[in-house]
């Protein structure tokens, strides 16, 4: 049997979804979590069942490009129940797309979900009356705390044997101002809502919105987050991971580096220096700069990413950064898929589909590239220039984000069009579950695990043939003169910025052993970062926007990135830095 | 006093025309904002989107299409 899970915008689908099938969804509070269809299989009431999650739609109408692929499979039909999910809190709103599929005549039933803050803020419903007045079966659940299932499960018996007691018969209105009556009607029946006191999370709902508290608010956050992310990652590496590398495993490492004879194998394995960082060993290097110098950071990032979804910030921000998005061609809603591609490029490109057209796709991509490092990027940076005040990491940061946006800008300028409104339900303030904040965490660390650090591995392994079979020497010989001439950086790194392009996110790392001055680490992190994309979000950008778009974006960043390069090593360089 | 939803100074409103294309007022329809619907303003960024309360959900509305929406200011 199939089942489609379908419903307005961050009503919870995906939390149900995850809760049926054991399967891995992503929820998150703002709407436009789920961009993608994901199928899962659960078993309920002893039946097989076929589940999809379906993106979120405020209608069926279908005339939004980025309602399409719900559209489609709604209405495709190959499916044997709609389990449709409302929201408590917006039972009125939630019920005109309701109608919209009550109209298909197909079986269905109903999933009223957030109970328990809906009790909260005094919204009382009466189910029993909504199931009358809809002809629809309802459910009143909590999916974020599991309950209610049992009720669904054991709706199941029924469903399997009579199937299509479960098409509603009610008819519904055509036009849609009547429809409207009529929801306006069935909702003042069964739903009554008691005036309550704000709860502290409606109260900075308003303090986070109001323009005048509400951008020294998203300042001060950001700032803050910056500096959590800095603490937990370096606290993670000084107190837990590198002890333990450097006490429990090191001593390993040496023990067999001392009982392989000197040879070809041993250089492979151990490169030209065992300590992590000064050599290329694929068993210390590769290891340390994954799980001592990365992986604390991706944890610490994602936390705080993980808190602020679930709470709902990202909308609000969106709202705050409307104004200045525009001037790049943007509307404040782009600035989702910018914060996910801080954690990694390939979820910021999928959730580019929130935007609506290409040429805002095109533009979101292209500042996304030039001026949101990955996580991975971020944590070696923050290592490569841990020994430096902390104010050049800001500078370095601030320089990146500021010739994203002037690249932007130009983008907006160059590319015909205009800018999109922006348009976007601004979800309340939920208390974030921790369940869900160490579930999102987990399949976020392991993605990074399983998808990351192989490479990593292979990457380092891979450079330290070119260094033990003196490659690096050939390489820098070409590179020399770019390098020494456009930016004034030592040719010696060459190879480096010829493997930033297969393995983007360790190669600032693999600086390290070079013993670069200031300067030189600046300039030559900003080019790695900036000048091309990694391979997996190429090829995922090739996927989602096409070659046209992919062409044009890698190609402008890399003269872009080409240009800033040479320009921050000059302005340094006037500043007197080394 | 009609008047555009981006310049109304009350909070409370009741929607009077939408001065859009067929998309956008399928949209706001989708949404419950349509001719006659009252809403209330929470938020305004001057030249910038608008909060807007309807039914009992929040909506940030971009300062072009707020322009578009015609308001009458209720007391
Ligand atoms: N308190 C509470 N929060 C819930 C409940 N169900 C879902 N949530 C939260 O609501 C938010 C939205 O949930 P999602 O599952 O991402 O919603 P969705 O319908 O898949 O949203 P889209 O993918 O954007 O269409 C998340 O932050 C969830 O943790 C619930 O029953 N109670
Ligand atoms: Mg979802």
């Amino acid at each position: 049997m199939k089942i489609i899970l379908t419903g307005n915008p961050n009503v919870g689908k995906s939390v149900v979804f995850s809760y049926l099938t054991g399967y891995t969804a992503i929820s998150s509070n703002y709407p436009g979590t789920t961009v993608d269809i994901l199928g899962g299989k659960t078993k309920l009431a002893g039946i097989d069942l076929e589940v999809v999650d379906v993106p979120g739609v405020y209608s069926l109408s279908g005339e939004s490009v980025a309602d399409r692929v719900a559209d489609e499979i709604i209405k495709k039909g190959d499916y044997d129940l709609i389990i449709n999910v409302l929201d408590a809190n917006n039972l009125e709103r939630n019920l005109f797309f309701a109608f919209e599929l009550i109209e298909m005549k197909r079986p269905m039933i109903f999933l009223v979900n957030k109970c328990d803050i809906a009790k909260n803020r005094g919204i009382n419903i009466d189910f029993k009356k909504l199931e009358e007045l809809l002809g629809v079966k309802v459910i009143p659940i909590v999916a974020t705390a599991g309950i209610g299932f049992d009720l669904l499960n054991n709706e199941f018996k029924n469903i399997v044997k009579n199937i299509n007691d479960y098409i509603p018969k009610i008819s519904v209105p055509d036009d849609k101002l009547d429809k409207w009556k009529m929801i306006g009607d069935v909702s003042s029946k069964c739903e009554t809502i008691v005036h309550k006191h704000p709860t502290f999370l409606e109260k900075l709902e308003v303090i986070t919105t109001t323009p005048v508290t509400a951008v020294p608010f998203a300042f001060i956050l950001i700032i803050l987050s910056f500096y959590f992310i800095r603490f937990i990652g370096e606290g993670l590496i000084n107190y837990i991971l590198d002890p333990f590398f450097n006490n429990f495993y090191m001593p390993i490492v040496e023990k067999l580096y001392s009982v392989i004879s000197p040879g070809i194998l041993r250089e492979l394995l151990f490169g030209k220096s065992i300590t992590p960082l000064e050599g290329f060993s694929v068993l210390t290097t590769g290891l340390y700069v994954p799980f001592v110098v990365v992986l604390p950071y991706i944890i610490a990032f994602y936390i705080v990413i993980g808190i602020l979804e679930d709470i709902g910030y990202l909308p609000r921000l969106s709202v705050i950064l409307d104004k200045f998005s525009h001037r790049i061609g943007l509307h404040g809603y782009g600035s989702i898929p910018f914060i996910l591609g801080l954690g990694c490029k390939v979820p910021g490109i999928f959730s580019l589909r929130i935007l609506e057209t290409k040429r805002e796709k095109l533009i979101a991509a292209s500042l996304m590239f030039l001026s949101a490092p990955c996580m991975p990027q971020t944590a070696m940076i923050f290592a490569i220039l841990s020994k430096y005040p902390v104010k050049w990491t800001f500078l370095f940061f601030i320089f990146l984000f500021s010739v994203g946006v002037l690249g932007a800008f130009l983008f907006n300028k160059i590319v015909k069009g205009e800018a999109q409104d922006l348009f976007v339900e601004i979800p309340p303030y939920h208390r974030p579950v921790l369940k869900n904040l160490l579930f999102k965490l987990n399949l976020r660390t392991k993605n990074f695990i399983k998808d990351a650090v192989p490479f990593v591995m292979g990457g380092i392994f891979f450079i330290n043939i070119l260094d033990v079979m003196n490659f690096f020497d050939m390489i820098s010989k070409v590179f020399a003169p770019i390098l020494n001439s456009v930016f004034s950086l030592p040719a010696k790194i060459s190879p480096i910025i010829i493997l930033g392009f297969l393995k983007k996110d360790v190669s600032i790392t693999l600086l390290t052993p070079f013993n670069l001055g200031l300067r030189e680490t600046l300039v030559s992190s900003y080019f790695l970062v900036t000048y091309l994309p990694c391979l997996a979000s190429i090829f995922v950008l090739f996927k989602e926007l096409g070659k046209k778009i992919t062409v044009s974006v890698i190609a402008f960043n890399f003269v872009f990135s080409m240009f800033f390069s040479w320009l921050f090593s000059n302005i340094l360089l006037a500043m007197g830095v080394q | 006093m009609e008047i555009t939803l981006s310049k109304a100074k009350n909070a409370k409103l009741k929607v009077i025309k939408i001065n859009g294309g067929r998309n956008m007022i399928a949209k706001l329809y989708s949404m419950g904002i349509y001719e006659g619907v009252d809403i209330e303003k929470l938020v305004s960024y001057s030249k910038g989107p608008v909060v807007i309360k309807v039914l009992n959900s929040q909506i940030a509305i971009g300062h072009n299409m707020a322009e578009k929406i015609v308001v009458k200011e209720m007391n």
